[in-house]
């Protein structure tokens, strides 16, 4: 029991209240920011390497105790999310001081951001039903007001199709939380599990877990509930789509791991099973689409959805090896599209054009985006060894323990498909002919140092996964046994 | 009661999504409202329904309705309420700019 | 011996320095010591009584993967292969490629690729293996496109990349597949293991998985496309990567699994038939090509084909044969490509129809050839290491272990026949490549350059690979016990011994097969102008390549094709598409887990006092009805106000005053909007819709009300558990102070939600505040 827990919500919370207070003057506003953030993933950091150390901190808000008052758990899984999360964030509020113009700067982006953050951090940490909606309902404001940050016209076309489906599944959301609270008589998580257990996910339970699997699902990008996803990823300017591809879609892929490995693993040959396949679909068409554009944006965007097969694989898989790989694979997507987002901001900024036909040869002129932009796409398509490797290699054990072949090869496949569509871009926009631009050199080392910072992470979480992976093994036991999370919310 | 007010909410759904399925702006909007207001009746609802006092402690009475939903439904009510007015003006925002109010006009081409 | 693998990546940090003083010294010279004391390191090991040597780091002990290094017979052979020939690539390199090229891109991609060649053949541990793996293809993709500004070079290394990264991801499933049954990571102890794997039912599967991997990378029938379109690299890469190393990355993991998997059916007949093909397709098409690099590139397929064919054998003579030619080939292959590009530099076309007559202009260089094409067709000579090893390849064929099965003995019993078939056609193209390049008439107009002889820096490399060829060739037993034998034996699992002569007799089957092929070699070599036009009847145009196109196009294509049909961009579809789902998943799963419960006991009864509700439950329903039908826009905002009221009115009846308070304020603050924001826009039409679609729509909302509805019984008459909220009850005054118990939940027992409740609010506020101002700011521009 500590305060410590609820920490990573305040600060950004408090941050971007106060941002609103001086939003005109850019440049104090930017500098608060990039301070701001810089300590808040250190405070992170400090709270994360406790929990890694001495076990999940939780807090009773208000000092009601569980399960009758809201409950914050810092377990482990949730920090390291957190802390992922603080680090993409940060390296994007020093991608946007030029990334965006002055007057989205001066229209609140700082406070969306930290919101935002705020948010995400909040729907991890939740031990509550009703708040993990509520931390959403957060997250997606915060997202409302960064997509239609800069007002253009495909934009907003865009964002009102986002905000109409996100709407219509939040309303979802609340609605099967009533299901659930009528069943069991808490919304609690932790007491939701143990009382699932008590009655062997009988009735309809099994059903209102699938409702909220799809609520999850539209928020995650799985198959077939995607559709909102890629344009309106690109609309927005590259920071906020890197937030985006990095944060929302995980935070929807967390809570499925939370409750179905928590709560609703009764009756795993109906529900598990079903993500399975689903898993495959996710992949196939997600490279299916990454190939049908020439909209470098959008390549990137429809990359976001094979990811996501992966993670819901080690999910349905409901195994060690399956569950350390979705969690695994989980950190490295994060960061990975966040870099690409980044980096193919950065393209389109020195291109003037997202379409890849009407580029060639920029590898001439900015070599060093092009090398990052090439160790990129070796990190996606999971080139040993890097972090695509490590989640790849549990998740195809794990895969290969069950019996599963034919999606081990679906997800290989898709790697494959990954890899062209990544080879795609580089091939066409920074390989060939040298031409000059038009528009000249434009200084874009404040675009590619960001990128930088967060593919060191992606090198490191491959080359050095002997400092993480133990504790993403630790996770997945703790994760298949359930009785390690309830104890430590209900037992104080 | 519990029942009729089941089927209530789910008509409201069922035209809600009705509504979110045509092509006018203003019908889709609607239909979300729809949805909201079909989403609290259920919240309500899944409490039990007039089986005691309001929750507003008063001596002698031992019977009262479930708070929780009460509560919840108030923050969700707010919520939505944020939601739509944001919803609303995005899509008058929209709807100008693109000189159009049918969604299906508003699908976007390839070459953007 | 991490040192000498990690060398040349370490190095590669220090090139960027290096290329500054390009233009003063080529950076190759920097660089040439590296592969030269990493052979001299190794060459130590080689002697009689070599045994082999590991060496283990930790790397990621979590997963069992750990950098162990393991240096038997097979391994050394082709360290020093990598070092020895790198080192003469490197030199030759120098004069090869001028000092305006990038030469600090080429020398970084080529450490890259020294590093993870030495890493494949080093590794004991598979995922480690698996790395260095990729990263062999990841360096080729980057070598063959170095010139990529050039067309031809990026669509050979993008074709390159694709097809050596399936066989790498396949490999990848295959030792997956492999720890998981063995539980180790290590390819020794998997040995060890040999007859739990064989047993295991998943063995085919890992057989076929290796085998893709293997055939992939050595470039083996169908897989041999992307060689010839790999010779757009600089012919230094040719000879390194594309002939002497990388692509027998392939043949040393078949022969680093034999002693797993060999003995099986299933793998001889695979890898051999697979092989045997990849022989006489290499060999055959090679006579056709026109491009001096692309007979060597479809002779190195054949050559390979010979080579895994033999590993495919399995047989004692048979391994030891794939030994000794995997040397022999990296000798006299790799001084050809270093010909062809002598060839092409000195005078500026490759193109062997407008080549002639270039052995009085270049007469060093034609000798050096002579040996090496000689003993490439396998010419019986003594001084022809070639010859040997071709030889022991007719005497292996020959001598086949029974397998039972139908199919087997038919096919053991034209290997033979197809063996000799593919020699003849090698015989025929290294004719056609040497009298077609340096003697006939001399094309002088043709040629872009005058031709000349090579600078003699140009020449060493050659030179040094034609003097191994004699050498062996001269004294096959010097090489012999010292490490062809330690090899063979890493490979077959048990000593291997056998002493190589040139000459066994006459009636010596082996040397029959040999001179039917030089004399009908010879009789094709001369009417090959007449014979030619068979490769118009076949194989005509029908080509791999043709195949390779074709899918990778149509999964473009294909892919925008069917991506578009529903990524429509309409939200009516998109909408329609999330409701199926939902419906037909959560109706099946309802269904599956018999969700149905009804329990009337539990419901609060009808009553007369229930009227007041039911009329309003009546009104709220028809007016939502009503709000589809309604064509006027403030009616349609007046009814959705009817519901919403209506329900504030429900809020009254079922005891929660403080939400029908809500509500109603909310819902005429909404209602304010509505009419504010929709003030400007069109009237609702009347929009005539096809029956079709409003069909169903009508069928998905009516269902997915239904479902929600019968949903929302079945958990209302669940209800299992007392609720929490009794607590909030009792506590509420004691410990809350407030005798409203939902408001002390909301601002204290859930006051976290109400904190957040009113951040959304906030943030909604600015979102909306910053669409309106930035709209105002722009129209004032």
């Amino acid at each position: 029991m500590s305060n410590l827990a609820i920490i990573p919500i305040i600060i950004p919370l408090l941050c971007g209240i106060i941002a609103i207070f001086f939003h005109k003057y850019v440049k104090a506003v930017r500098l608060f920011s990039q301070v701001m953030s810089i300590i808040n993933l250190g405070v992170v950091l400090w709270i994360g390497w406790l929990v890694l150390q001495n076990g999940t901190i939780t807090l009773a808000t208000g000092g009601w105790e569980a399960p009758y008052g809201i409950i914050i758990v810092a377990d482990p899984l949730a920090m390291l999310l957190v802390i992922t999360s603080n680090i993409i964030g940060t390296a994007c509020v020093f991608y946007a001081q030029s990334s965006l113009s002055k007057k989205q700067e001066q229209f609140y982006f700082y406070t969306f951001y930290f919101l935002l953050i705020s948010g995400v951090s909040g729907a991890f940490l939740t031990g509550d039903l009703f708040n993990l909606f509520v931390f959403y309902e957060v997250l997606l404001m915060a997202s409302y007001g960064l997509i239609v940050l800069g007002g253009e016209r495909i934009q907003l076309r865009e964002s009102l199709k986002y905000v109409l489906l996100n709407l219509f599944s939040s309303m979802l959301f609340v609605t099967t939380i009533a299901y659930l609270y009528s069943v069991v008589g808490t919304i609690n998580m932790a007491q939701i599990a143990d009382r699932v257990q008590q009655v062997d996910q009988t009735g309809i339970l099994t059903t209102i877990g699938m409702l909220l699997f799809f609520v999850f699902a539209t928020k995650g990008a799985i198959f077939p509930l995607y559709y909102w996803l890629p344009k309106s990823y690109i609309v927005p300017n590259p920071v906020v789509s890197a937030l985006f591809g990095a944060l929302l879609t995980k935070v929807g892929i967390y809570s499925i791991i939370r409750t179905f490995s928590l709560i609703f693993v009764h009756e795993t040959n109906i529900t598990h099973d079903l993500f399975l396949w689903l898993a495959g679909f996710t992949m196939v068409f997600g490279a299916i689409g990454a190939l049908s554009t020439n909209n470098v944006k959008l390549i990137i965007a429809y990359n976001i959805i094979p990811a996501v097969g992966f993670m819901l694989m080690g999910i349905g898989l409901l195994s060690q090896d399956g569950l350390a790989g979705s969690v695994y694979y989980l950190l490295h997507d994060m960061i990975i599209k966040a870099v690409l987002f980044l980096l193919i901001g950065a393209l389109v900024y020195v291109a003037g054009t997202s379409d890849l036909t009407k580029m060639k040869g920029i590898i001439h002129h900015y070599p060093f985006l092009g090398w990052l932009f090439f160790l990129a796409a070796l990190v996606l398509a999971g080139i040993p060894p890097f972090s695509g490797f490590i989640g790849k290699i549990l998740l195809i054990q794990g895969g290969v323990e069950q019996g599963q072949i034919m999606l081990v090869v679906v997800g290989l496949g898709s790697s494959l498909l990954i890899l062209l569509s990544m080879m795609r871009i580089f091939m066409r926009c920074f390989w060939g002919e040298k031409e000059e631009l038009n528009g000249g050199l434009k200084p874009i080392r404040s675009f590619t140092w960001p990128a930088a910072f967060l593919l060191i992470f992606s090198v490191l979480l491959g080359v050095g996964a002997e400092w993480v992976y133990p504790y993403v093994e630790i996770i997945a036991n703790d994760l298949l046994d359930p009785s390690i999370y309830i104890d430590s919310v209900l037992k104080e | 009661m519990e029942i009729i007010m089941s089927v209530l909410a789910g008509i409201l759904f069922a035209t809600g999504v009705y509504n979110l399925l045509q092509k006018q702006l203003l019908r889709i909007v609607i239909g979300t409202a729809l949805i909201s207001h079909g989403a609290h009746l259920f919240i309500l609802t899944m409490g039990k329904l007039k089986t005691g006092a309001p929750p507003i402690l008063v001596k002698g009475v031992e019977q009262y309705t479930d708070p929780l939903p009460q509560a919840l439904i108030l923050t969700s009510i707010v919520i939505s309420f944020g939601v739509t007015s944001l919803l609303l003006v995005l899509a008058y925002r929209a709807a100008t700019l693109n000189k159009t109010d049918n969604m299906e006009e508003l699908r976007g081409s390839e070459d953007e | 011996m991490i040192y000498a693998v990690f060398a040349p990546l370490v190095m590669t940090l220090l090139i960027p320095f290096f290329n500054k003083w390009k233009d003063k010294i080529h950076t190759g010279w920097f660089l040439l010591p590296i592969p030269l004391f990493i052979f001299l390191y190794f060459v130590q090991f080689i002697g009689e009584g070599f045994s082999p040597v590991a060496e283990s780091y930790q790397w990621i002990p979590s997963l069992n993967i750990s950098i162990d290094f393991y240096l038997d017979g097979l391994s050394l052979l082709f360290v020093l292969l990598i070092s020895g020939i790198g080192t003469l690539v490197l030199l030759y390199s120098i004069y090869y490629l001028h000092k305006s090229e990038r030469l600090g891109h080429f020398y970084i991609y080529l450490f890259i690729f020294m590093s993870s060649m030495l890493g494949v053949v080093l590794s004991d541990n598979v995922y480690v293996l698996y790395t260095f793996w990729e990263f062999t293809s990841i360096s080729s993709f980057l070598l063959i496109g170095f010139w990529h500004y050039r067309e031809r070079s990026r669509y050979g290394a993008l074709k390159s990349m694709l097809i050596t990264v399936f066989g790498g991801l396949s490999l990848f499933a295959g030792i997956v597949t492999l720890t998981y049954i063995t539980g180790t990571t290590s390819i020794q102890e998997m040995i060890n293991q040999k007859d739990i794997i064989i047993d295991s039912p998943l063995f085919p599967l890992i057989l076929i998985f290796i085998i893709l991997g293997a055939f992939t990378k050595s470039a083996q029938f169908p897989f041999h496309i992307w060689l010839p379109d790999a010779m757009e690299a600089p012919t230094p890469v040719s000879a390194y990567l594309h002939s002497a190393t990388m692509v027998k990355a392939g043949i040393f993991l078949i022969a680093r699994f034999s002693p797993i998997l060999a003995g099986e059916p299933m793998f001889f007949i695979i890898v051999s038939l697979f092989g045997i093909i990849t022989l006489c397709w290499g060999s055959y098409m090679a006579v056709r090509q026109t491009d001096l690099k692309g007979i060597l590139a479809f002779s190195t397929i054949s050559q390979l084909g010979m080579i895994m064919a033999m590993l495919g054998f399995g047989t004692k003579a048979a391994i030891f044969a794939a030994v000794f030619h995997i040397l022999n080939h990296a000798t006299f292959k790799g001084s050809l490509f270093m010909i062809a590009g002598i060839v092409d530099h000195e005078t500026g076309s490759r193109d062997i129809r407008k080549l002639g007559g270039l052995m009085t202009f270049m007469p060093i260089s034609a000798t050096l050839a002579l040996f090496g094409v000689f003993s490439m067709a396998g010419f019986p000579l003594p001084f022809l290491n070639g010859f040997y090893s071709k030889e022991m390849f007719f005497e292996a064929s020959l001598h086949l272990d029974g397998y039972g099965g139908q199919f087997i003995p038919f096919f053991q019993q034209a290997i033979p026949y197809l063996a000799v078939f593919g020699s003849i056609f090698t015989f025929v193209y290294s004719m056609y490549f040497f009298f077609g390049t340096f003697r006939g008439e001399a094309k002088m107009g043709e040629l872009p350059k005058k031709p000349h002889e090579a600078p003699i820096g140009m020449l060493i490399s050659p030179f040094i690979l034609v003097l191994g060829v004699i050498l062996i060739g001269l004294f096959p037993n010097l090489v012999n016990g010292t490490f062809i034998a330690h090899s063979a034996e890493a490979i077959y699992g048990s000593a291997v011994e056998k002493d190589i002569y040139f000459w066994h007799g006459l009636t010596y089957p082996p040397l029959i097969m040999s001179i039917i092929v030089v004399v009908l070699g010879t009789l094709l070599a001369l009417t090959r102008q007449k014979w030619a036009g068979i490769y118009t009847i076949f194989p005509r145009n029908l080509s791999f390549n043709e195949v390779y196109n074709y899918i990778v196009d149509k999964t473009e294509t294909a892919s925008t094709k069917i991506t578009n049909k529903y990524m429509t961009g309409s939200l009516r579809h998109y909408v329609l598409y999330i409701l199926i789902a939902i419906l037909v998943v959560s109706g099946v799963v309802f269904f599956l887990t018999n969700g149905f419960a009804i329990d009337t006991s539990g419901l609060s009864t009808l009553k007369l006092s229930d009227v007041p509700d039911i009329l309003v439950g009546l009104t709220m329903a028809i007016a939502a009805i009503g709000t589809i039908f309604t064509n006027n826009r403030l009616s349609a905002i007046i009814i959705l106000g009817v519901v919403g009221y209506g329900l504030a009115i429900l809020f009254v009846i079922y005891r929660a005053p403080d939400l029908a308070l809500t509500q109603l304020i909310v819902e005429t603050v909404t209602v304010a909007i509505f009419l504010l924001c929709f003030y400007h826009l069109p009237d609702l039409k009347k929009i005539k819709e096809k029956p079709s679609i409003t069909l169903t729509n009508s069928i998905i909302s009516i269902g997915f009300g239904a479902l929600m509805t019968i949903i929302a019984i079945s958990a209302h008459s669940s209800k299992w558990f007392e609720p929490i909220s009794n607590y909030f009850l009792e506590t509420s005054k004691p410990l809350g102070g407030g005798y409203n118990v939902v408001n002390v939940i909301l601002v204290d027992m859930r006051g976290l939600d109400t904190l957040f409740e009113i951040t959304v609010l906030g943030i909604a506020a600015l979102a909306i505040y910053g669409m309106i101002k930035l709209r105002r700011d722009k129209e004032a521009k």
